[in-house]
């Protein structure tokens, strides 16, 4: 029910955008009767709410959905499911009883400053935008420039325009998708710059947000310098060589108010860091076992926290499972110990989860290093996929059945991505 | 006197550099798909390109200043920024449902209606 | 149009509200005065002052022989009531002064003995053994250092907006977006001074100068060319909080003639800063960063502590300092009546701070201005709220008492919406002045999250449509209104 926050519960969901909600339905399917859900927002839905174009449920629903309509079934399913939905609150901490039990700390404006008791935990509090200073781009400091994702947050909920002539740095989907939205609210788009030699978006994005518009996209460009005391009234841009150092002989200035940032996501795991919770240097995620368990017992991971996804029908696909082991979790159902390692092999960035259990089904999230087609994703000695393509950009997934699972004698199953042999 | 047209397939990644080549609107040759949906994505581009606008729209008595909106079919190419600024003369009173009809016939294109894509409740 | 009613002047008006002008501001309020404060910028401290690196230094590397030699000290000493009273946060977390040669050791020991001399107190020299295992991340090619455990650390716009708070509840009166165009006596000998500004004419006894890189523009007004300003740029990066206690102490080299040196910085809040460069520039206004400084600080710093790493960055920026032609603090009175010089107040100027504003008094006194104590001076201020600082049950009251408590508004920093009120209260006007005053927008995610309910907060509380809000003040505006017209409403509710 949307607000009510009466403890004790089964299992609390930290986060309500598509992976919490998703978390919280699938605890509920496994039998978990009280389950929470915690959002900062004044209401749940996370990023989708602003990501008013469509691309989404193309897998799950078999329909296209914009964010929004995406976001809307998942939270009425949820109260359907009489999930408790607290917005307007955020979680300032956990601890652990010596008999694993949790005790969440949460703060609400509602409620004040409450502790809550859970069996197990979902975290699903998804990730933020890499900022300028983690790039460190030289020159002034001017208002004018921002990440793509806030500028969407402005103009899609706020109803303003960051600016009026707009550069985006990085070709990733949000600037994509930006520079298509700002065109529509009258602004000049006057160019995308991505430092690597192909788009890191969709080629689809691509097409409908920069040719369609006759956006330039200029390719194997950086951002050098940031100009305007101010307000931004300009930027250099310079092409990128080999080791991505800028040819500054080739410098040019570009005229604009406005310099969108799609550089790239984090997860947002300081609250699993502090826990303890084991990180993944790759992912910037958690660790977790094949039941999406963290380090941290009866603590579970899932949606961008885990690791940045490209497809939200995906991070439903995840977090319904990782919501259905944290609702048996805290019903006292345990999976044995996983008894195989994953790890990445050639041409494979990370795999997930990074073990594995003989006798259980597996679903396996990896992203590739470079494009490569066509290519073959072998598993071990176990499995065999023929792919006719594979981009970093796009995330990977396919299922590992128990029974080739149980054909695999060893403890650690590497997988690799080679080019196919003709 | 044959033209040619050159498009990027956007039915997945590949993204196959596709060339049409044509006399007026008689398609004669398709070029470059590795698959059979590049060429029908190919010939609906260059004969009735189409696509889907997704915008917000004004709305008074909700929690946020915008509603987003969409056109339940898509609308011809070149006209996707009339299309956006048509959509952008209304404004909304709340409460709205997801799938209320704001506009019908958008620019007169029959059966491409402009609607709300979630709920806004009065507050 | 005058400011103050015809007839009616100030005692001083001080020019710069960066942290030494504040300082002034609130030692002058201890006393029945007519104190002004005209700040060119939107806000006080907006200038040098929040660039500055936030250190108090020990002492012991500036000689009596100079102004700035005798004021640090003193200025030092006073920082443990300033922040009781004050309320800003401050630690005496020590400081280090590290070196590499053997043929080194005589100047640290001369630096310690100069200290010892001046009364710094505690000072220590360490040799490698004692240092490694106090700075056990720091290279293990350094042979010593010497330890002066009075080194501490602030936010420097914290203190100048406390001094500020403090001054205007005992009656300063403060003046933003008040840059002073022109200085003159008029045409009586009544020794009053006439300062221009555009909002109005300032009429006054006593000019106090504390324009830090425009003070030599301003004695310029009134005729006084005998020294100049030569700014010197310092860029300095901040990294990410996950490398707090990677230092315990304010990690220094041995001071070069011009510089402090590269340092190793762990700031009040956790971060851990690096910095500053030292470069001359000719342009008041260049506070730009670049990649030549970048590598200048990291190359020196990767050097000094390998765990440190560019990749940690999560924000840069960079400031003045305003160096005088004289190589020392200027501050006196000169051959202009009223009119007082606080100019040149480079490293150690932070330090010196609480020390030059109770030798401006004396110095006005000096000059024939009355100093009548107010018995009714409030020396003390409540200081943010810091809710992320206080105890679960402590939060707990804050929550039951104000449900704005309750909604986090920054959730890298973990500031409350009540914490944004509260900083409008107490003179925000800007995301910036927000950010200095309650952290909101400093953290990880660098405003990514919280600044779109920054804007409609601080647009309500100042009745400003939210495109009028801005990042600093001047044109730094952020949103604009859409611009295609709305010509009808849909959607009506059918009776």
């Amino acid at each position: 029910m949307l607000g009510r926050m009466e403890g004790p519960y089964d299992v609390m969901v930290v986060g309500g955008g598509p992976a919490g909600l998703a978390a919280a339905i699938g605890a509920r399917d496994a039998g978990a009767r009280r389950v929470l859900v915690i959002d900062r927002e004044a209401e749940a839905g996370g990023i989708l709410l602003q990501c008013i174009h469509s691309g989404f449920g193309l897998h799950y629903f078999k329909q296209e959905l914009t964010g929004p309509e995406y976001a809307e079934r998942f939270v009425t399913e949820a109260i359907d499911h009489e999930i408790d939905i607290v917005p307007n609150s955020y979680v300032s901490g956990i601890g652990l009883d010596s008999d694993g039990t949790k005790r969440v700390r949460i703060l609400s404006d509602h409620y004040g400053l409450r502790t809550m008791t859970c069996r197990s935990v979902v975290l699903a509090m998804g990730c933020r935008e890499r900022t300028r200073g983690a790039i460190r781009i030289p020159g002034t400091r001017p208002s004018g420039v921002l990440t793509a994702g806030l500028a969407q947050k402005f103009t899609n909920m706020m109803g303003y325009l960051p600016g009026k002539k707009v550069a985006i740095l990085g070709s990733g989907d949000i600037g994509l998708i930006m520079a298509r939205r700002l065109v529509l609210e009258g602004c000049e788009v006057v160019g995308v710059f991505e430092l690597m030699p192909y788009s890191n978006g969709l080629t689809r994005n691509v097409v409908q947000c920069l040719d369609d518009f006759g956006i330039p996209l200029h390719l194997s460009t950086t951002v050098t310098e940031i100009m305007g005391a101010d307000r931004l009234s300009g930027i250099k841009v310079a092409p990128v060589g080999s080791g991505f150092v800028p040819d500054m002989s080739k410098e040019r200035r570009i005229d604009c108010d406005t310099l969108l940032l799609s550089i790239g996501l984090i997860p947002e795991n300081e609250m699993s860091q502090s826990l303890g919770i084991q990180l993944d240097v790759t992912t910037r995620g958690p660790i977790v076992s094949s039941t999406l368990e963290t380090s941290l017992p009866g603590v579970f991971a899932c949606g961008n926290v885990l690791h940045v996804h490209d497809l939200v029908d995906f991070v439903t696909g995840e977090a319904l499972r990782a919501g259905r082991h944290a609702g048996e979790y805290a019903l006292g159902i345990r999976r044995a110990q996983d008894n195989i390692k994953l790890v990445p092999g050639d041409n494979v960035r990370y795999c997930l989860p990074h073990s594995l259990s003989t006798g259980h089904e597996h679903q396996i999230f990896m992203r590739c290093k470079e494009p490569m087609k066509p290519c073959e994703i072998i598993i071990g000695n176990i499995m065999r996929k023929k792919l006719s393509f594979v981009v970093p950009a796009e995330m990977i997934m396919f299922k590992i059945k128990p029974d080739a699972l149980d054909r695999f004698q060893g403890d650690t199953l590497r997988i690799d991505i080679r080019p196919l042999q003709k | 006197m044959s033209d040619k047209k050159n498009f990027t397939c956007i039915g997945c990644p590949i993204g196959c550099p596709l060339q049409l080549t044509h006399e007026g609107l008689d398609v004669l040759e398709i070029e470059g798909n590795q698959c059979n949906r590049g060429a029908k994505y190919a010939q609906q581009e260059f004969r009735d390109p189409r696509r889907f606008v997704s915008t917000t729209v004004a709305i008074e008595g909700a929690r946020h200043r915008r509603l987003p909106v969409k056109v339940t079919a898509p609308v011809p190419k070149d006209r996707v920024v009339d299309a956006a600024v048509e959509i952008h003369r209304i404004k909304v009173t709340a409460p709205v449902r997801i799938g209320d009809v704001l506009i019908r016939d958008l620019l007169g294109e029959k059966g491409v209606d402009v609607v709300a894509t979630r709920t806004m409740e009065r507050v | 149009m005058r400011i103050a009613m015809e007839g009616e002047f100030y005692d001083v008006a001080i020019i710069g509200g960066g942290v030494i002008g504040c300082a002034i501001a609130r030692e002058l309020s201890r006393y029945d005065l007519r104190v002004l404060l005209m700040e060119k910028n939107a806000e006080v401290g907006f200038g040098t002052t929040k660039t500055n690196s936030g250190i108090i230094h020990p002492g012991h590397d500036t000689p009596t022989s100079t102004l700035k030699g005798r004021l640090v000290v003193r200025g030092n000493m006073l920082f443990d009531r300033l922040h009781t009273e004050l309320k800003f946060g401050f630690e005496r977390i020590g400081a280090i002064y590290w070196i590499r040669e053997k043929e080194d050791w005589p100047r640290l020991e001369a630096l310690k003995r100069q200290g010892d001399e001046k009364g710094v107190p505690g000072l220590e020299l360490w040799d490698a053994e004692r240092l490694q295992k106090e700075e056990p991340n720091l290279s293990y090619d350094l042979i010593g250092a010497l330890y002066a455990p009075s080194g501490g650390v602030i936010n420097p716009y914290e203190f100048a907006f406390a001094l500020m708070e403090c001054a205007e509840n005992n009656g300063v009166e403060l003046r933003v977006d008040c840059p002073v165009t022109a200085i003159d006596r008029g045409d009586a000998d009544d020794g009053i001074l006439h300062v221009h500004t555009p909002g109005g004419v300032v009429d006054t006894r006593f000019v106090v100068n504390a324009a830090g890189v425009y003070a030599d523009r301003i004695a310029a007004m009134v005729g006084l060319d005998d020294y100049t300003i030569n700014p010197r740029k310092g860029e300095e990066f901040m990294l990410d909080k996950r490398l707090h206690g990677i230092v315990r102490r304010l990690i220094f080299p041995l001071p070069t003639g011009i510089t402090k040196g590269i340092l190793i910085i762990p700031t009040y809040d956790g971060t851990i800063m690096v910095g500053p460069t030292a470069h001359d520039t000719p342009d008041r206004e260049d506070v730009t960063t670049s990649s030549a400084g970048e590598k200048e600080i990291f190359d020196y710093v990767t050097r000094l502590c390998p765990s440190v790493h560019q990749s940690d960055v999560i924000t840069a920026f960079a400031g003045l300092r305003a160096v005088s032609s004289t190589g020392d603090f200027i501050i006196g009175p000169t051959r202009v009546k009223g009119f007082i010089n606080v100019a040149g107040i480079q490293s150690p100027g932070l330090t010196s701070a609480p020390a030059i504003g109770e030798y401006v008094c004396e110095i006005l006194a000096d000059q024939g201005l009355k100093l009548n104590e107010k018995s009714d001076f409030v020396a003390e201020i409540d200081g943010p709220p810091r809710f992320a600082k206080q105890l679960p049950r402590e939060q707990e009251k804050m929550v039951a008492a104000n449900s704005a408590f309750g909604r986090i508004v920054c959730r890298c920093e973990l500031v409350t919406e009540a914490e944004i009120h509260d900083a409008i209260d107490h003179g925000a006007r800007t995301i910036d002045g927000v950010k200095f005053r309650c952290r909101a927008g400093m953290g990880r995610c660098q405003g990514g999250f919280c600044t779109s309910r920054i804007i409609k907060i601080l647009s309500e509380r100042l009745g400003i449509p939210p495109e009028a809000v801005t990042k600093r003040g001047g044109d730094s505006w952020l949103i604009t209104p859409m611009t295609d017209p709305v010509v009808r409403t849909v959607g009506e509710q059918e009776d």
